[in-house]
């Protein structure tokens, strides 16, 4: 830390950085053409210093995407060395290897200069419903999956990359919504130019290095502190996921040693040739998020706070696979990692980690044509499952983790789509039983009130092994979809015609503890609000615990 | 309107009711601070009204008005005090209440609490029935399947209704089908529908809205029947009027059907206060900062009119987060919550910086210096260790202050955990607090696309003056206000306020779709209720007036911008003209505009409202210079002096117009203390308004 700056004045920078990045994310959200953004949040905004350290990131920030953007940073700067930048580029790239996993997210960077060269980077991903291409968890390599951008510059200098935009609007099904989007973060990058520059000049600093330095070093000694609180050794957990034919293990060890956490993969089932390979930048920022929950939440999430762990994983299985793996579906492994973190640790925390929740997150695509203007349309409708239970209180009901993604209201969704939500309503008795029970799993149907066909994809889990109950917690309702009431496959395309229904129902999370220790008042009110009844099934579906170490 | 009587504004508080009479002839005002009276709030009210009265020397009769602005409405929703409620709801839909926006609210917390439904799952109920988009009736309504949801909500004793359809604010006709069967069999309970509480799209916010309103409804009506009661038992003549949240004042029939229209009754009052007080003094574009006990608060004031919005969210559960309340949609003043009050915690982050909030002593057991309990250091304390506070002094001293308490607080949980100094930590306290409020200030104006260096900030409520400069000086601000009775300036606003109804119309379309005739007809409905509303509030055909807004956006967005629309241009069907209007509002909140793109119409905004009340700030009674008004100096703490330095006291009730003075010095008065840091010059204004301005460097 430099000599003249204090504590207390260092506390107001980082908290005047941490305003600035929030203030442009909304502008960013608030101008988005696309739901996926606005409504559902599915988007990150961080500035990284010079070094390529992220240290600031927007409060709504889907965690995945905070995690890749500096590995995605080092990628694009190995191509694009500083010195090869100019104020105006922006660098782009959808590279699910060197992203965020796969094609629909859309990392873009931003150089942040002063007369003396860069001093920083403003970046951002967001996901984009369609990048063309025949999307499908069935895929057999990541190139039917979609447009790869590689790392290019879309600005330069200011000035759209042409050939770019053009490409994109060629291969999209709707360009106007993802060109919308592009523009908008441009715009929120001036701002953050603008912000940065003022707060550096008002402050008197030449760089954010002097600021950023002290705070990951503060981020790192407060992660470190936590992870010494726990006892040296090795703990490890593995599930089953619901696979294809055959379910997929994912097993992880956890190494922890003095103030150092190693996490490894070795044991997972290896890579397939369907679309729920996840990159290890995913794979990575998937444990790297649950560790920072369990260990240290309340400190904001930066570079420094993750310097004490690493994670491994061997090549060529289905959290570190290789080119061309199909990657679409991705999350449907990733989305399982957390909670082997937690389970791994469950023994030594057991008063911190929550049971599985009823994720992988589901949703569904609809692609058809809009009525009215004969226009295609793609719309993406996130559901949660149930959250899963814990230490301290249940579960709450269609509540994700560890994606956060928001809803659609019904209301906006028809306005929009040819489509009529004929329910959505809780589970009763989806939530594992427990001392704390899981959160409720939901229900959703949809009717086609198109005479076009309107294509359905799906790829959900947790259909066949449901989420996990914990130390003794039972295990969550798996979920299911049907079509006119009859069970359909959790990974399909289907074509829906007027008049078809499709329900949706969501798993519920697991429960925590033995529910003989559950208070007979919350028994009780269960019981009369129909959320849960008398007796309790033991164990639903298999896949049930195996902890290990 | 052109009533001449005494106009008498009273706003009830957490721990006073504050009240002020107004002479409209002779322009006199008198005010007047009473405890609240928290079992039966309109006793305190009476209590008050009588005490100024007498103290004026005004006869009841001579009263002509009592305007009345209270936190009832945002209280029985924060500690769940309503009525025994029900909701009905369109088949297969009851959860979504529960279900709400599936968000949570904060990335990192595992253990992150959402807000419990307002209605539990067992008296919630659906009805058969489906309305499309377009409004049109896809399922016809089935009142029979109502049948066992009538039964058990008589059974179970139900108070209030709310009645919530998909689509409805397209088409009310089965709300109101269903509320018309519901009164034959609960012909005692309040029924709310939520076409009428507010038409806007989206079924969770409208729900919780709809609900909000007849939950509070039961309580909120004996209430304003007592108080009606009251004051026509001590012979007040004048007529009650309710302040709502966006400013404008309702007769009790109209404020009893939709009371959550009060939900931020008395903190709009103080954004009415500013705003006339910026209207007088002609600065046309206003920050209004009130700083109270628990929550600081921001407004932006154009042209004398507060900035409003739709979107509120009302008692959060969780470390008092943003997400963790219930989201309403209502017609309110935006006044965005900048972050802590006086008696907001501190301690210190995971990181070893200082933090403030968002946890709060409140009021009891309040700051540590209070005595009462509290041992946690609160921004409170860290003033009084600065010396902006003085021990004896609070409350013009009727509330002596433990100063010992705090320093211990503060080294306790701050100076020694992070290895400062006493003065040092408090420090960092008050400037860690000082900079959330700027940062929370600056996004909420930019968000508008505002720039705060611009603004005059007028300082209310009881902490304001004493951070008002610090946080003016962050944002560029270049003078503040504090006007005469800052203390009081809710009950002040209120006086000021006109009488006016604002009504909420979802209506998503394309412009290149739009069907003006259609628009005007829906307008004019709702200007044929509004008017109807006025006229039972005494207000007369040729003093009414219109106003047509409408928030739009390009096709495929999902936020909105607002801008008004005189209904001439609906008249003449001048789509080319809403477009501009369109664009120079969305030019003004993000800097550009989009180069293709229709537009999309989605709310419709029609308020009609009655004159401004006649109002003369009073002049000035006293006449006193600086020198005389000086009480004596204290040891005060500045970030520039490097440390405490003596200071001059001012007793602000002795400092007559034109007296000036330098920074660094404390302007008391009773409810709260200015403090002016050095660099800063102040002057008095012939209405006992300080001012404060920058002093020319050199």
């Amino acid at each position: 830390m430099s000599a003249r700056l204090d504590t207390v004045q260092l506390g107001i920078l980082w908290r005047r950085m941490c305003g600035l990045m929030d203030e442009v994310a909304e502008t960013f959200i608030r101008t988005s053409f696309s739901s996926v953004v606005r409504e559902n949040g599915d988007m990150a905004m961080a500035l990284m210093d010079a070094q390529g350290r992220q240290f600031v990131q927007s409060t709504r920030s889907v965690p995945s995407f905070i995690g890749t953007m500096p590995r995605t940073l080092a990628a694009m700067l190995a191509k694009f060395p500083p010195e090869s930048l100019a104020p105006g580029d922006v660098l782009i790239t959808n590279d699910a290897w060197l992203g965020s996993g796969h094609l629909n997210d859309v990392t873009m960077i931003r150089p942040l200069f002063r007369p003396r060269g860069i001093i920083g980077y403003v970046g951002s991903v967001f996901h984009t419903v369609d990048i063309g291409g025949a999307p499908s968890p069935h895929a057999r390599d990541c190139f039917e999956e979609g447009m790869c951008i590689p790392v290019a510059k879309v600005m330069e200098g200011g000035r759209e990359n042409r050939l770019l935009f053009d490409m994109l609007a060629e291969n999209l099904r709707e360009p106007a919504e993802t060109i919308g989007d592009l523009r908008a973060q441009f715009a929120a990058y001036d701002a953050t130019v603008e912000r940065v520059e003022r707060l550096l000049r008002e402050e008197g600093f030449e760089t954010l290095d002097e600021i950023t330095g002290e705070i990951l070093d503060r981020s790192e000694r407060s992660m470190r502190a936590a992870i010494e609180r726990l006892p040296d050794g090795r703990y490890a957990d593995e599930l089953l996921s619901d696979g294809f034919e055959e379910p997929l293990r994912i097993r992880a060890e956890i190494e922890i040693a003095g103030s150092d956490i190693r996490v490894d993969f070795s044991g997972t089932s290896p890579q397939i040739e369907k679309a729920v390979n996840s990159v290890m930048n995913f794979t990575y920022a998937y444990t790297a998020y649950a560790l920072k929950c369990v260990l240290d939440p309340a400190t904001p999430n930066n570079s420094g706070s993750l310097r004490p762990i690493s994670v491994t994983a061997p090549e060529g299985t289905i959290v570190n696979a290789t080119r061309p793996a199909p990657v679409w579906a991705r999350h449907l492994t990733g989305h399982y990692l957390p909670f082997v973190v937690l389970g791994a640790l469950s023994r030594i925390m057991p008063d911190k980690v929550i049971a599985d929740s009823g994720a992988p997150g589901w949703s569904v695509y609809f692609k058809g044509v809009e009525p009215k203007t004969r226009r295609r349309f793609v719309r993406m409708y996130f559901m949660t499952g149930g959250y899963g239970a814990r230490p301290g209180s249940d579960g709450p009901s269609c509540l994700a983790f560890p994606t956060n993604v928001s809803n659609t209201p019904v209301e906006a969704f028809e306005t929009t789509t040819p489509m009529l939500v004929t329910r959505k309503e809780l589970i009763p008795d989806s939530g594992g039983a427990g001392r704390q029970r899981g959160g409720l799993g939901q229900r959703i149907s949809f009717r086609s009130e198109s005479d076009d066909p309107i294509v359905m994809t799906i790829r959900h889990e947790r259909v066949k092994n449901p989420p996990r109950g914990l130390l003794g917690g039972e295990p969550g309702r798996p979920g299911r979809d049907l079509l006119n009431g009859k069970v359909i496959p959790a990974k399909t395309i289907q074509s829906l015609a007027r008049g078809d229904e499709v329900t949706f129902e969501t798993p519920g999370g697991g429960g925590l503890f033995p529910p003989e220790t559950r208070a007979p008042r919350a028994v009780e009110r269960d019981l009369r609000l129909g959320l849960a009844g008398p007796a309790r099934a033991p164990g639903r579906g298999e896949g049930g615990r195996r902890n290990v170490g | 309107m052109s009533d001449d009587r005494m106009r008498v504004g009273v706003d009830i508080g957490g721990t006073f009711t504050d009240l002020a009479l107004y002479e409209p002839g002779s322009g006199r005002l008198w005010k007047e601070k009473v405890l609240t009276t928290p079992d039966d709030p309109s006793e305190g009210v009476l209590t008050g009204i009588d005490l100024l009265l007498s103290r004026a020397g005004v006869a009841p009769a001579n009263v002509g008005m009592v305007i009345h602005g209270t936190t009832l409405v945002a209280n029985a929703l924060i500690e769940r005090k309503g009525a025994s409620i029900a909701l009905i709801t369109t088949r297969g839909f009851r959860d979504v209440l529960e279900i709400g926006r599936e968000m949570r609210y904060d990335t990192y917390d595992l253990a992150i609490e959402m807000p419990p439904p307002l209605v539990e799952r067992d008296l919630r109920f659906e009805v058969a029935e489906r309305l499309g988009p377009d409004g049109c009736v896809i399922e016809p309504l089935s009142l029979d399947s109502l049948g066992e949801a009538l039964r058990i909500m008589r059974d179970r004793g139900i108070q209030a209704v709310g009645i919530c359809l998909l689509h409805s604010y397209r088409n009310p006709a089965h709300e109101q089908a269903v509320r018309d069967h519901v009164r034959r069999y609960l012909p005692e309970a309040a029924i709310a529908i939520s076409s009428e509480v507010i038409a806007e799209l989206g079924e969770y916010e409208r729900t919780n809205t709809t609900l909000c309103n007849a939950y509070v409804q039961p309580l909120f009506d004996r209430y304003v029947g007592d108080l009606e009661h009251g004051i026509r038992e001590r012979g007040l003549s004048g007529r009650l009027y309710l302040m709502l949240s966006d400013g404008g004042t309702m007769h009790p029939e109209a404020a009893q059907r939709f009371p959550i229209r009060l939900v931020q009754s008395g903190p709009a009052g103080g954004v009415q206060a500013a705003a006339l007080i910026g209207r007088l003094l002609g600065e046309d574009r206003v920050l209004c900062f009130d700083m109270g006990g628990t929550t600081a608060k921001a407004c932006l004031v154009e042209d004398s009119r507060p900035v409003r919005t739709t979107e509120f969210e009302v008692a959060r559960v969780w470390r008092f987060k943003k997400g963790s309340g219930l989201p309403l949609k209502v017609p309110v003043v935006n006044m965005i919550e900048i972050g802590a009050g006086g008696g907001s915690i501190a301690g210190l982050d995971s990181l070893g910086f200082t933090q403030v909030g968002p946890e709060s002593a409140s009021s009891k057991p309040g700051p540590a210096c209070y005595g009462l309990g509290g041992n946690r250091p609160t921004v409170t304390d860290a003033d009084l260790v600065l010396g902006y506070l003085a021990p004896d002094r609070f409350l013009g001293g009727d509330m002596p202050l433990d100063l010992e308490a705090a320093e211990r607080a503060i080294m306790r949980h701050v100076g020694e955990p992070a290895g400062l100094g006493l003065a040092e930590a408090a420090w960092s306290i008050f400037e860690t607090v000082t900079e959330n409020m700027a940062q929370a200030a600056m996004i909420h104006a930019l968000e508008m696309g505002k720039r705060l260096s611009d603004y005059t900030m007028i300082a209310i409520g009881g902490a304001g003056p004493v951070h008002a400069l610090s946080i003016a000086r962050r944002l560029g601000i270049r003078r503040v206000i504090c006007p005469s009775g800052a203390g009081v300036a809710s009950a002040f606003g209120f006086l000021t306020a006109p009488i006016s109804f604002e009504f909420v119309q979802s209506d998503v379309c394309r412009l290149s779709e739009l069907r003006f005739p259609n628009v005007l007809a829906a307008l004019s409905s709702l200007r044929g209720q509004g008017e109807a509303l006025l006229r039972e509030a005494g207000v007369g055909a040729a003093e009414t007036m219109v106003e047509c807004r409408c928030a739009a956006r390009y096709a495929g967005q999902g936020y909105q911008v607002e801008f008004e629309v005189p209904l001439a241009i609906l008249e003449a069907g001048r789509s080319e003209e809403l477009r501009a209007r369109f664009e120079a509002a969305y030019r003004a909140s993000y800097g550009r505009t989009e180069t293709s793109g229709d537009i999309e119409t989605v709310t419709w905004l029609l308020k009609v409202r009655g004159p401004d009340p006649a109002f003369r700030l009073p002049l000035a009674e006293v006449a006193g210079s600086a020198e005389e008004a000086c009480t004596g100096r204290r040891q005060v703490y500045f970030r520039e002096t490097s440390g405490s330095v003596e200071v001059p006291v001012y007793d602000r009730y002795r400092l007559g117009p034109g007296s000036r003075c330098m920074g660094p010095a404390i302007i008391e008065e009773r409810e709260s203390t200015l403090v002016l840091p050095p660099g800063w010059g102040l002057r008095v204004d012939r209405y006992n308004n300080l001012i404060a301005e920058p002093e020319p460097q050199g």
